[in-house]
């Protein structure tokens, strides 16, 4: 935590002290601090799931925090609801725009804050001043459906400044652009700096926060982890804070590979709806007791790799063979059936019934096998007891097999899913990041678990964001760009930078 | 949680609901300026004998009807098309067991099958329309309403017998009908008989849905989809499968007082008992005995509304503003129990492990 | 999504449950917005129980209320009401016969063919209580043996028709006529059947628009508690060409009437069961060519009259054509100038000259 506490400084647009926020089962964030001087691009960058949002929630009052306290131009603030945010001047340009299409650009501004202007010339006027002020070249009568999304954007910056808004948080803003867009909106601001308004940028994307921001705080795991100026860094340097490389490593053991091949991926190929590739000409190979490592920036085709090959979604070309099957046409059960166990990378969505108890979690994915089911009927005697039984072998704590799974704690939850997905003795793992989200202790049983099964033989194909758990773990890793595998790494050898670089694609420029 | 506490979790939203519900309806009786003693007066009188076996007939048919709508709703599949299918379910078997081309009780046997096919296949078509084009059940089950009316309707006219102003499929041969039961000795009203088809099916419901994998997988889909997907749940045959189900149980609902009382369909034929099934399963939220609790609830209601139209000048449209009440007032005080529920499950969960969460947290 | 989903299947139910019970419209004149409770007489004490909708629907069932406010005023009689709810079966419609019988009504009127099945069964069971049914077939219900207790009260709706036929083709400039109908069943079709008669009587080449508002006999809502659709379908056979259209099709009648009065002048709407007239607002009046009447309240009234008097029918009543049961209305005057040959067509049909279909040509 190099830059905190520099003395109170009513120059502080917004001083951040010790916020922690959590949910049952989850610790979203604590001990998040961090400064932003008046009149600066202060960016946040995170790997999903680090925090980012219900940070920025936080800030826009949309949610409580436990602990900790803001600052906001050196007056401590307590926001209930957003429009107490908006009070003090803070705006939020959220991912997904929010406007209404069949409403012109001047009647979606005015929306909701017809008191400030009204709704007529007034209002019309405003809405022109700011427009011209800052170069968004909007016209308020357009209809909004006839914008393009770069335009669209600066309405909904637009809306933000109608409102007072000092204090500007943009939530990934540029996901959804083109380059040529995100330059101009780059520009507009600039010049929004320029007229002295503090912005707030969330990312991931580290050359975009390189070049736009004055200092970029880092959050990794619920908490900020440095406070770096973008001349002091280099995106890989930044890519390592992200993803972490100082935390205790996991132990790499002798290797347990073997020359049988368990999972074969050939020429596999996924298009999405629009029928643009995310994923083309995959080739993999992963033998029992091998760890297969698939590092990459989030949103590379790792979720995509995964679907494909639990089944989950239907690849538009490739071939895949499980042993000696060939599983290309298999159905989800039928790979499951056959041995492929599966921990999701979004538990709450694809590894839990939430509102099950865990005995009938323990029969999900599992509803042909034993010891839950025999022949089309429950055995819920079976399901509990093997419940039970998992409950003690991996550490759950929970009251008993009856609790509702979204009771559980985030990392209890990912070790009961561990432990139901290890039952029925898979060949082979699908792990997408199974430690994310998860505590400390949590984590190092998991690894444990994971090492444990590839002496038994497993073969097991990890994704993850931690680069540290990919390189102790794995025994090969892939590194996944755009859709496809860029670069094979040892982990004995390689250092988190080879891979931030590969994984930015700062490795194909050489 | 101990058991003693589940149990009191579970009568407290019902109770709280037709407390709200009972609160309510008084004011708007006194309201439109009717007679709230009155209404509660007769409200908590005991139903003679004839008027408990009306109830119970009722209660069956409702079952039915909540059942059928039950299926689709455990697996968030919303089949308001109910109506539609025991539309033409009952028609069917009326028009087979007219024909009576089996004799006797085989005749019957044969219409009730064909009426569970028909009400499948009828319902099945949403199941194909979602699955194939993506077109939501709610609009396509709506639509097939319509449509089952106006077949049923274009149908009747065509192969009907009329009787002064009614037309009707013709009568069922007395060999095919299913008679009463006479449960309270001598009341002109009887049991009909084919009510016990509702009793079977909440049994088969139950069973279906706790005892096998087509029940877990119909209620895994139900809580989360996505979460059914990554499990091998195959969703699409799911969707089809229960639309059938859904259907061919909807089928039943007009059997009993096709057998027992009508003997064919007609003008007379009951309307709104589809609709009515999706207010009965919404109030026992889809469990079998809460139907079977829900449809009571409604019978009851339906009845009692009668005597209250003639003996305390309530209007009928009174009672039904009740039941709607009464089932926004359960849904409210379920979703207030379920948030409670899970709060204080949660808190139980953390004491559990109170010690080391904290700990790690600060790690 | 699935919280959601919820929230809007209980609102959707709610609307499809609830739906129609904000239909009363309790605007049919001051003197029957008390019902029976200003009826304090020593007359017959009769049980009136209405279909779905009841009193206030400015058509049949106000109709028959006329006729028991009638039988209160000149023979004390006295009453109570019962009306149905939607969605009902057999065992409901006899449970609330069963019930007025119990309370000692006597007789008992049931509104609507839809009570013949109950009535059947419940008459059976209080032979001492006289059932009659409006428009009713449950004499065909019974058995072999017809039962002394029960009536049917029905009324020659074709003849009637068959008058505002005659009017509907001697006022035709465009020789183009519509009829709509409510549901596409039995009973409305003898309306329709008269009315086709009536119109070819004059003059064959007359084109006639028909339109059900809907084809499912069962679905009373759609086809008469429906006054959008109802001018819908009039527009339709405006836009035809028609020029004069014949409605019954109970409320949704109203908006007949609204489509042709926006229609202007030289179109013409007739009314069914009461004179239209009456109860039209303003503007309409002057559209409203003339009303066939169905005298329901001559019906009730002289129902309740035979009862106390001793004398109450059995088996089927049918009111018709010569005993003023049924007629056309001359208010406002439109139909003064041909008037002599309604009139003579009417004369027609009372002699036996003219037999006139109960049910449509095709």
């Amino acid at each position: 935590m190099t830059s905190l506490a520099p003395a109170p400084s009513t120059t502080d647009a917004v001083r951040v002290t010790g916020i922690g926020k959590r949910f049952p089962g989850v610790i979203a964030n604590h001990d998040i601090s961090f400064t932003i001087p008046a009149g600066t691009i202060h960016a946040i960058v995170g790997e999903n799931g680090a925090g980012k949002s219900t940070l920025m929630k936080i800030l826009y009052g949309v949610q409580k925090p436990d602990e900790g306290s803001i600052e906001v131009q050196g007056e401590k603030v307590s926001f209930s609801t957003p429009s107490d945010a908006i009070a003090r001047g803070i705006g939020m340009v959220f991912q997904h725009f929010q406007l209404a299409d069949n409403l012109t650009v001047l009647e979606n501004v005015v929306l909701g804050a017809e008191k400030l202007h009204g709704i007529g010339g007034d209002a019309r006027a405003k809405i022109e001043e700011i427009s011209s002020q800052y170069g968004f070249g909007l016209d308020p009568d357009e209809l909004v459906e006839t914008l393009g999304v770069g335009e669209r954007q600066r309405v909904e910056i637009l809306k933000v400044l109608y409102r007072g808004a000092r204090i500007v948080i943009l939530d990934e803003p540029t996901a959804v652009l083109v380059p040529q867009e995100v330059d101009a909106l780059f520009d507009n601001l600039r010049e929004l700096k320029a007229e002295g308004h503090t912005l707030i940028f969330i990312s991931h994307k580290l050359d975009e926060v390189l070049k736009i921001a004055d200092d970029i705080t880092v959050i990794r795991r619920g908490t900020t982890v440095d406070t770096v100026k973008p001349a002091d860094v280099t995106s890989r340097k930044l890519a390592e804070l992200m993803v972490g490389s100082e935390l205790p490593s996991p132990s790499t053991e002798e290797s347990t590979v073997t020359d049988r091949v368990e999972l074969e991926v050939r020429g596999l190929e996924v298009v999405d709806a629009a029928g643009r590739p995310v994923l083309s000409d995959i080739d993999l190979t992963i033998h029992r007791g091998e760890v297969l490592g698939i590092a990459g920036v989030e949103g590379n085709g790792q979720t995509e790799l995964v679907e494909a090959i639990v089944g989950m979604l239907h690849p538009s070309a490739g071939t895949m063979r499980l042993g000696d099957q060939d599983i290309s046409s298999w159905h989800t059960r039928k790979r499951r059936e056959n041995g492929i166990g599966f921990i999701p990378e979004d538990r709450h969505r694809h590894g839990l019934l939430l509102e099950a108890p865990l005995w009938e979690n323990r029969i999900l994915g599992h509803q042909t096998r034993p010891p839950s089911v025999k022949g089309g009927w429950l055995n819920r005697r079976g399901a509990r007891e093997d419940t039970e039984r998992i409950i003690s072998q991996y550490d759950v704590r929970t009251p008993g097999p009856d609790t509702t799974a979204g009771a559980l704690s985030g990392g209890n939850q990912q070790k009961f899913i561990v432990g139901r997905e290890m039952s029925s003795e898979p060949v082979l793992l699908i792990a997408s990041h199974p430690t994310r989200g998860v505590d400390v202790g949590a984590q190092a049983q998991i690894w444990d678990h994971i090492r444990e099964a590839r002496r038994n033989g497993l073969a097991v194909l990890l994704i993850s964001a931690d680069l540290d758990e990919l390189i102790g773990l794995s025994d090969t890793i892939e590194v996944i760009l755009r859709g496809r595998l860029v670069g094979t790494f040892d982990p004995q050898t390689v250092t988190p930078q080879d891979l931030g670089s590969a994984m930015t694609g700062a490795g194909e420029e050489k | 949680m101990n058991p003693a506490k589940r149990i009191g979790l579970a009568v407290a939203a019902p109770v709280l609901a037709f407390a709200i519900a009972g609160i309510f309806a008084s004011a708007l009786l006194a309201v439109t300026g009717n007679d709230v003693a009155g209404f509660w007066d007769t409200m908590l009188t005991w139903p003679e004998n004839r008027q408990l076996v009306n109830i119970l007939n009722q209660t069956g048919i409702l079952y039915l009807s909540g059942l059928a709508a039950a299926i689709g709703f455990r697996m968030n599949l919303f089949n308001i098309g109910v109506e539609g299918q025991y539309r033409i379910g009952t028609f069917v078997a009326a028009v087979v067991a007219g024909e009576a081309w089996l004799p006797g009780k085989a005749n019957t046997l044969l219409a009730i099958v064909l009426a569970m096919v028909a009400g499948a296949l009828w319902a099945g078509i949403a199941g194909l329309l979602r699955v194939t084009r993506g077109v939501s059940e709610v609009i396509s089950t709506i639509m097939l309403n319509s449509i089952a009316g106006l077949l049923v309707g274009y149908l009747v006219a065509k192969v009907g017998v009329t009787t002064g102003v009614s037309t009707g499929t013709k009568t069922i041969p007395e060999e095919s009908w299913v008679g009463g039961i006479q449960i309270f000795g001598d009341t002109p009203t009887e049991l009909y008989g084919l009510v016990l088809l509702a009793i079977v099916a909440g049994v088969a419901f139950h069973v279906m849905l706790n005892n096998t994998t087509f029940g877990f997988n119909l209620r895994a889909t139900g809580r989360s989809e996505s979460a059914a997907v990554a499990a091998g749940v195959d969703v699409k045959r799911m969707v089809v499968t229960s639309m059938l189900l859904s259907g061919a149980v909807a089928g039943l609902i007009g059997m009993p007082v096709l057998f027992g009382q009508a003997h064919n369909y007609g003008t007379s034929f009951q309307l709104g008992i589809g609709f009515a099934g999706i207010a009965v399963a919404l109030l026992g939220r889809n469990h079998p005995v809460g139907i079977a609790l829900g449809a009571l609830v409604f019978s009851f209601l339906a009845e009692q509304g009668n005597v209250l139209n003639i003996l305390v000048g309530v209007s009928p449209d009174i009672v039904a503003v009740t039941q709607g009440i009464i089932l926004l007032a359960v849904v409210i005080a379920y979703e207030f129990v379920r948030r409670y529920r899970l709060r204080l499950e949660q808190s139980s969960v953390a004491e559990q492990v109170a010690g080391p969460a904290t700990e790690e947290a600060k790690a | 999504m699935r919280r959601f989903s919820k929230i809007a299947a209980v609102a959707l139910v709610a609307s499809l449950t609830l739906a129609g019970c904000g239909n009363d419209d309790n605007s049919s004149g001051s003197d029957s917005a008390e019902g029976c409770k200003g009826a304090s007489g020593d007359g017959p004490k009769v049980g009136l129980a209405y279909d779905v909708g009841g009193r206030g629907d400015r058509s049949f069932n106000d109709s028959a209320w006329e006729g028991m406010q009638k039988a209160i005023d000149d023979l004390g009689a006295t009453c109570t009401e019962a009306k149905a709810a939607a969605g009902e079966n057999d065992t409901q419609r006899e449970e609330r016969l069963r019930t007025l019988a119990e309370q000692g009504f006597d007789p008992v009127v049931a509104i609507g063919f839809i009570y013949s099945p109950a009535a059947a069964k419940v008459a059976a069971e209080f032979p001492d209580t006289h059932f009659s049914v409006i428009d009713g077939y449950s004499q065909f219900l019974v058995g072999e043996k017809p039962l002394d207790n029960l009536v049917d009260l029905t009324f020659a709706e074709e003849q009637g028709s068959y008058l505002v036929g005659v009017a509907a083709a001697l006022t035709t400039k465009a020789k183009h006529v519509g009829f709509v109908g409510g549901t596409h069943g039995d009973l409305i079709k003898k309306f329709e059947a008269g009315y086709e008669a009536g119109v070819k009587s004059v003059d064959p080449s007359i084109k006639i628009e028909v339109k059900y508002l809907t084809e499912d006999p069962n679905d009373g809502k759609v086809g008469f508690e429906n006054p959008s659709g109802g001018k819908l379908a009039a527009e339709g056979q405006l836009d035809k060409g028609a020029d004069v259209i014949y409605h019954a099709a109970g409320k949704s009648g109203n908006g007949v009437f609204e489509a042709v009065e926006a229609a202007g002048d030289g179109i013409w709407a007739i009314g069914v069961d009461s004179d239209q007239y009456q109860t039209a607002p303003a503007g309409q009046k002057e559209h409203i060519l003339t009303s066939m009447l169905k005298r329901i309240d001559t019906a009730v009234f002289e129902y309740v009259k035979a009862v106390g008097d001793g004398q109450a029918p059995s088996g089927n009543v049918t009111y018709d054509l010569a005993g003023d049961g049924v007629g056309y209305s001359t208010s406002g005057g439109f139909v003064d100038d041909i008037k002599d040959q309604i009139d003579a067509a009417a004369e027609k049909i009372k002699s036996g000259e003219v037999k006139v279909p109960t049910a449509p040509a095709n």
